[in-house]
């Protein structure tokens, strides 16, 4: 399949998360308004940096003077998962130039590297992913506009209740990485229950996360050794 | 009220992050991709990173989080349908959130 076509495959396959996306956007151009950024400048954040979690990170920092140092520390630890998804990607972009890649890195995101891994082997992984974020792109930044628009009608909403809308989409995301991937399962168990026990340990946010994955990283290692004899 | 021109830095500086995340993981990858057996640990990272994330937000979450949750699952170990998964765990947050974390 050539990469135009796995570009219009990934525009296809993205209707689940362009939803999704869409809700998120519209309540990110509300907490946008809230936090005082005007439209073209909330628009210009979402098309440069294209991150949900993050940017919804830096606003709880948006007052006088920004602390930019805060601002990038916390949208890195956030966004740090991208680092993982692109070191996943690393044998499924093979075939494109490297200015390609470097340019079309830029649309990475999270759903469409983890319903890649179900498709048949033909499909061009960059171009299937890059559609993906196009599409999720379109999303992000309509559902901003649209949540610009309407802040005014919502400024006594209390978006506390979509604090735990974050994870209810990683799970589904970790669903379809399950059922998807042809990984074992034991490096991600082994990863979960590292996770709890820092939690339980009252564990920094970004030390759980380096850690655990640490471990399950060492899991599948040795898990591989194992299997090569 | 922030200026113009703090909020472009700031701006810029999160795109450069955000950027750099997406990039410099790709590029860590090749240089240990001539590793023997190193696709499916480097495969398995996802998951991992979504695990590490989601098992902390479990366990402190609350009666109705933990609810919306398992719907979830359960959704989309039956269906895979993203739309009505996210969409039942968010009804479940804002219905049943009131009257389960209040108990």
């Amino acid at each position: 399949m050539s990469t135009y076509q796995s570009l219009l495959l990934g525009i296809r396959s993205s209707g689940d998360y362009f939803i999704s996306t869409f809700m998120f956007g519209v309540m990110f151009g509300i907490a946008a308004s809230a936090a005082g950024l005007s439209q073209w400048q909330a628009l210009l954040m979402s098309a440069s940096s294209f991150t949900a979690s993050g940017q919804f990170a830096a606003l709880e920092f948006w007052q006088s003077p920004l602390p930019y140092g805060t601002i990038a520390l916390s949208v890195a630890l956030v966004s740090s998962r991208n680092i993982l998804l692109g070191m996943a990607m690393t044998h499924r972009f093979d075939g494109h130039s490297l200015k390609r890649r470097i340019v079309w890195l830029f649309l990475l995101n999270d759903p469409g590297v983890v319903t890649s891994y179900r498709l048949e082997q033909n499909v061009d992984r960059l171009g299937y992913i890059t559609g993906y974020g196009m599409a999720i792109m379109t999303s992000w930044l309509s559902s901003t506009w649209l949540g610009l628009s309407v802040a005014d009608i919502f400024t006594t909403l209390d978006l506390g209740a979509i604090d735990f809308a974050g994870p209810l989409v990683i799970a589904t995301m970790m669903m379809l990485f399950i059922k998807g991937s042809k990984t074992r399962s034991t490096p991600w168990i082994v990863s979960s229950i590292t996770a709890l026990i820092l939690f339980e340990l009252e564990t920094e946010n970004y030390l759980v996360l380096l850690l655990s994955v640490t471990a399950g990283v060492t899991a599948a290692v040795i898990q591989e050794r194992q299997l090569r004899g | 009220m922030v200026d113009q021109q703090s909020t472009l830095i700031a701006i810029a500086l999160m795109a450069s992050v955000v950027y750099l995340t997406r990039v410099g993981g790709y590029f860590i990858g090749l240089q240990l991709r001539h590793i023997a057996g190193i696709k499916p640990v480097l495969e398995a990272l996802p998951g991992c990173a979504f695990m590490a994330i989601l098992a902390p937000a479990i366990r402190r979450g609350s009666a109705s989080e933990i609810l919306a949750m398992s719907c979830v699952v359960l959704i989309m170990w039956r269906s895979n349908n993203v739309v009505f998964a996210t969409g039942t765990g968010m009804a479940v947050l804002l219905l049943a959130g009131p009257y389960l974390d209040g108990i």
